[in-house]
């Protein structure tokens, strides 16, 4: 018995070692190499599998195999979030990252970087010959607190309160010039019998949004880089107006019932059939808030308002969100002639394709097509990229450490919901904050 | 003793299943094991904190003991529909005519649903604006005041999310106690209802004696189903508002891969094996303490 036992044993670890054996990288290119060898090559994506990135990017990829026999390109895209970052800190976790993989400037990919595991993109853009067509803040959203830029944008969209101006009309209420306004807005909309705002908040990131704008135009966008080191205090003046201003929102009924609940598309349902009167959103939902199958009545009234500035404010009324989408990475593992060569390609390309496609893109000199039967609108909101101030808003789920990020997306929704009070929630977020941002930025 | 061939065959047969199962089964459980004894965030290299998580654990980190309060909560609910409604069922089924083999069926659905299809499912029935199945009929009935967003409210939530999975697996259970309850000699209950015994009574002390073993066996499997209960929350509220449906698998879940403490999500995981442990040993012992009084 003791013999089999022993044998069993044997065989276990035989078979770990065997699959650990082969977690090994796959195909290792020689540094020194000069010569371009087609291979198959893959792009852990976080993007809708039927977005404008995806097939210009699978058709531009196309093109390159057709001229270099052997190539071809794997998407593999996973566009929930979540279940995204899931996979990729798996795959980093047993070195296993593929080519090209998408990511934030996250505290996550700053220790890929730290590893060497990423490609400096700002060297690989200067040597393509590329860095200087790209827009500064296109690659600004790209960037680490230090200014290291490690991936490339594919987008470039701006985020606005869309509005709709019969519902606002009805209200007897005008477009807010302040954050405070939108306040004082709620009630008079509420008592028409519309919802103010609608928001998704089963994801957590736009709640996140509302949050940073205080402080965005307060103290400006280096406030939250003091504050997720500890820093700057959630209990101090700047944050704790924040806090009130998103308690605010909540005790005014500024966001419809149930919010928490409602997922993306909610949120973007409720504006688009009329129920709500505002919807914060950025520029890459153009097509369905301008789309001809929405109710007349909803699309001739829809318009928009960039963020409203506070008294005081030291960032311009022109200076807001602005994003330009999850980046690419490039592994450094991988990086080789044949990956140059075809990077080369699809950024040489892939501006000019995205701009004829209705988008902002994120380079310089390319003016979107706007679609046939667009409404005015269309051409409007995308001419504000023409008026854009040099500070952005960052969003704040990317420069927060994870687990504090976690939390502030629970507790703000509690806050806001009236289940919390502000010096709780400034408490809790101090609190985490002290214990965890020295695991990232220490 | 085996004689030698018998000895063989058992071993051939036996050998690649219980490999397997060491492989899947206990060789990650003993990972995870090792690893709550690390701080790790998946990148860097492993450091060894010795107790410092299970330390944290017990006495630092009260979203851990609001997810082990939840858990216990979810555990009841779906207990209650897993043992309680699936046993009523499976009585009535059996005093049912015609429609009984339709009626099995229709039980059964909800098991063979994938499990994303039925938190959108419940998504829409909870949903309060536009209102779902549940508001519209409370304010049909007249009941209005009480309409409110099911899976938004502290309160509500935590029933709310745990319900789904116990509805869901009631036809299952069901079905196994129907089928004790087959097996339950038709004598003894003739027998019963001679001396006068009311349909309560025959229950009592005759079904249900005897399909106490089948009964217990369900009550196994369905907390050590429960206590892993994951899916359903984290579709349906992803743990939320706040923590109010934060269940221990959620939360582990999120310190391993949004925290990126892999470390810590070891030793919730630990934690999580060692409960299942101590509730199948709780189940057992009261099964034995039945056995003997009886």
């Amino acid at each position: 018995m003791k013999k089999t036992l022993a044998a069993l044993a044997g065989a276990v670890t035989a078979l770990s070692l065997a699959l650990t054996g082969c977690s090994g990288s796959a195909a290792q290119p020689s540094p020194t190499a000069t010569e371009i060898v087609p291979r198959q090559i893959s792009w852990l994506l976080s993007r809708p599998a039927d977005g404008s990135v995806i097939s210009i990017v699978k058709k531009l990829a196309d093109e390159y195999a057709a001229k270099h026999p052997g190539f071809s390109l794997n998407l593999i895209t996973t566009p929930d979030r979540p279940s995204y970052l899931q996979k990729l800190q798996t795959l980093a976790a047993a070195n296993q990252l593929p080519e090209l993989f998408d990511t934030d400037a996250t505290p996550f990919t700053q220790k890929l970087v730290k590893q060497g595991k990423l490609v400096d993109v700002q060297k690989m853009l200067t040597d393509l010959g590329l860095y200087d067509k790209y827009r500064p803040l296109a690659l600004a959203y790209q960037r680490f607190d230090d200014g290291g830029l490690y991936m490339v944008p594919f987008e470039f969209e701006l985020e606005f309160f869309w509005y709709n101006k019969a519902l606002f009309q009805k209200a007897g209420v005008s477009v807010p010039k302040t954050l405070d306004d939108i306040v004082s807005l709620c009630k008079p909309l509420r008592d028409s019998g519309v919802i103010p705002i609608s928001v998704d908040g089963q994801d957590g990131w736009p709640l996140l949004r509302y949050m940073s704008y205080q402080p965005f135009r307060v103290a400006g966008p280096d406030y939250i880089d003091k504050l997720k080191k500890g820093e700057a205090k959630m209990g101090d003046e700047v944050g704790s107006k924040a806090v009130q201003w998103m308690a605010n929102l909540g005790s005014n009924k500024c966001f419809q019932d149930g919010f928490s609940s409602q997922g993306y598309t909610d949120a973007r349902d409720l504006f688009t059939s009329g129920k709500s009167a505002m919807y914060q959103i950025g520029t890459w939902e153009l097509a369905s808030l301008t789309s001809k199958d929405l109710p007349a009545s909803v699309r001739d009234n829809v318009d928009f308002f960039t963020l409203p500035t506070v008294d005081g404010a030291v960032t311009a009324d022109n200076e807001y969100t602005v994003v330009s989408g999850i980046g690419m990475a490039v592994s450094q593992q991988t990086y080789d002639p044949l990956m140059k060569d075809f990077l080369k390609f699809v950024l040489d390309n892939y501006s000019e394709r995205l701009a004829a496609s209705g988008h902002l893109t994120p380079m310089k000199g390319y003016e979107p097509t706007i679609p046939d039967g667009s409404s005015e609108l269309y051409k409007r909101a995308l001419a504000e990229v023409n008026n854009l101030g040099e500070k952005i808003a960052f969003p704040w789920d990317t420069k927060l450490d994870p687990t504090t990020n976690t939390l502030m997306q629970q507790e703000l929704t509690l806050l806001v919901q009236g289940d919390s009070t502000p010096e709780s929630f400034e408490q809790k977020i101090d609190a985490s904050i002290a214990e965890n941002a020295p695991k990232f930025f220490g | 003793m085996l004689p030698g061939r018998s000895r063989a065959s058992v071993l051939v047969f036996l050998v690649p299943p219980l490999l397997l199962y060491l492989v899947a089964v206990a060789l990650p459980i003993v990972q995870s094991l090792v690893l709550s004894f690390f701080s790790w965030d998946g990148v860097t290299d492993l450091q060894a904190v010795g107790f410092a998580n299970y330390v944290k654990m017990f006495t630092a980190d009260p979203i851990f003991w609001r997810a082990f309060a939840n858990t216990m909560v979810y555990l009841a609910v779906c207990l209650f529909f897993q043992l309680g409604v699936s046993l009523f069922v499976a009585n009535l089924v059996s005093y049912a005519g015609r429609g009984k083999e339709v009626a099995k069926t229709l039980y059964l659905l909800p098991a063979i649903i994938s499990t994303v299809a039925i938190a959108f499912l419940f998504q829409r029935i909870y949903s309060y604006e536009p209102p779902g199945l549940i508001n519209q009929i409370l304010s049909t009935v007249g009941l209005g005041d009480l309409a409110r967003p099911w899976l938004s409210e502290v309160n509500t939530v935590l029933v709310a999310v745990s319900a789904p999975e116990g509805w869901r697996f009631t036809g299952l259970y069901m079905l196994i106690l129907y089928a004790a309850i087959l097996a339950v000699p038709k004598e003894l209950e003739e027998a019963a209802r001679l001396d006068g015994a009311s349909t309560w009574q025959v229950f009592a002390h005759v079904r249900f004696p005897y399909i106490r073993p089948v009964w217990v066996t369900t009550m196994i499997m369905a907390s050590t189903y429960s206590l892993r209960g994951f899916d359903i929350p984290y579709l349906l509220t992803n743990g939320g508002p706040g923590q109010a449906s934060e269940l221990l698998t959620t939360y582990m879940f999120k310190t391993a891969f949004r925290s990126t403490d892999f470390g810590y999500a070891s030793t919730i995981a630990v934690f999580i094996v060692i409960e299942c442990i101590i509730a199948v040993g709780l189940i057992l012992l009261v099964l034995k303490r039945g056995t003997d009084n009886s």
